[in-house]
């Protein structure tokens, strides 16, 4: 687990220029009424904003590339991630695969992704653009892992490009690369962080779990699969 | 006339190390059981917390790099509950001598994995509370000062413990 280090003043430096949340823009805000099928939004992308984000079941600024699963899941799971956390490695290498394939892809979650890079790792950032770069060309998954997987060496070089090389062909790493150094996401992972700052993440990774009926369960740190199945399957048959 | 057990240096430092230590240890046990995750109601999230809580306190265990899966499993889930039950024994103070000297080399373990994992430039959380800290300089002598206050307490307790009590019956004279 890796905890903030951002000190109320270098949270204050940082860029806010497209961040500012509407009044009805929270993490926790309450869900529609059971009966109700999910309000889906599509908010129109700003000037400076790479793509439109949507909101599902009350929950706001979705970059679809980050999302997955049905809109219509009982459970909306949101995580915050640092790429050079060694817990949110653990997290997204076990229970994240697990949950995507037994949750994500039957309909019981829908799955959000946020970037949540901590100031006191040097690569985290450049993690993050690289893998949300690779999500909007739909590579997402393929090279979060290769990021996680290879995390013990480059945290030490820095050497991101390479861990996402290994994951994509030439041509998808040429595309990649002239997104990142374009800096086209970046607003998206301001947006998250700052997202991140309003629960307020204290540490990473950080999940928070929406049900239908409003109610949001904030679980910090590591979980694993197995204690989170049966929290889950609580939460979906209480809806 | 019964007379009240006078108070000495010794004694002063036994009641200062049960407080402060007993205090930490018992917050110290919450915290890992009972945070950073605290739904308690109803019972299924309880039990929920408290094993992610645990399982989190093993990752920062397991950091440490110091013992091998059984030994962190045994420690991620015995230590907590330890602190806990020490701590309230320093508080009431029944036969303080046996959980000073129980503490004492719990902090000495504390203080040497801590030490160990400074000196290796470890970047790793020290676990020690419900909030990460890293391992410091600050966090070594935190753990140094309460060793030394645990050690006096121990050493005066074992030299209170074969004093005879001031209430106790003096001693019949032989004939």
């Amino acid at each position: 687990m890796h905890q903030l280090l951002d000190t109320p003043t270098q949270q204050a430096a940082q860029p806010q220029v497209l961040l500012q949340p509407s009044p009805a823009e929270s993490v926790g805000m309450p869900a529609a009424h059971p009966l109700i099928p999910p309000v889906i939004t599509v908010a129109k992308a700003a000037p400076g904003l790479p793509q439109a984000t949507i909101s599902v079941g009350g929950v706001n600024d979705i970059d679809p590339a980050k999302a997955f699963g049905s809109k219509n899941a009982p459970i909306i799971m949101e995580i915050f991630t640092d790429f050079q956390c060694p817990a949110c490695k653990q997290l997204f290498t076990t229970t994240t695969q697990k949950v995507m394939d037994n949750y994500v892809n039957t309909g019981k979650v829908y799955l959000i992704l946020r970037d949540y890079p901590l100031p006191m790792h040097a690569y985290s950032r450049l993690a993050a653009s690289y893998a949300r770069a690779a999500a909007h060309i739909g590579r997402g998954e393929e090279v979060e892992q290769a990021i996680f997987q290879s995390q013990e060496k480059w945290e030490m070089t820095g050497d991101i490009p390479g861990a996402v090389a290994a994951a994509l062909s030439a041509a998808e790493m040429k595309k990649v690369q002239a997104l990142v150094e374009a800096k086209t996401f970046e607003p998206l992972i301001e947006k998250d962080k700052h997202l991140g700052q309003l629960v307020p993440v204290n540490q990473t990774p950080y999940t928070v779990l929406h049900t239908k009926s409003g109610q949001t369960f904030p679980v910090v740190g590591f979980v694993s699969y197995d204690y989170l199945k049966p929290f889950l399957d609580q939460l979906i048959a209480q809806k | 006339m019964m007379q009240s057990a006078p108070f000495n240096y010794r004694r002063i430092i036994i009641w200062i190390g049960r407080i402060v230590l007993g205090g930490i240890f018992i917050y110290a046990g919450i915290s890992k059981i009972f945070f950073p995750n605290h739904m308690l109601w109803p019972f299924f999230m309880l039990k929920f917390s408290v094993a992610t809580n645990l399982a989190n306190f093993g990752i920062q265990v397991e950091s440490y790099r110091l013992l091998p899966a059984a030994g962190v499993a045994f420690v991620t889930y015995t230590l907590p509950f330890a602190e806990v039950s020490l701590g309230l024994l320093l508080l009431i103070g029944w036969r303080v001598h046996i959980w000073a000297t129980l503490v004492t080399l719990l902090l000495l373990g504390f203080l040497t994995g801590v030490t160990r994992a400074y000196l290796l430039h470890m970047d790793i959380n020290c676990g020690c509370f419900a909030t990460p800290e890293p391992v410091s300089l600050k966090k070594i002598l935190e753990d140094s000062s309460m060793a030394v206050l645990a050690a006096l307490m121990t050493v005066f307790a074992f030299q209170e413990a074969r004093r005879p009590h001031s209430w106790s019956a003096p001693a019949k004279p032989s004939t």
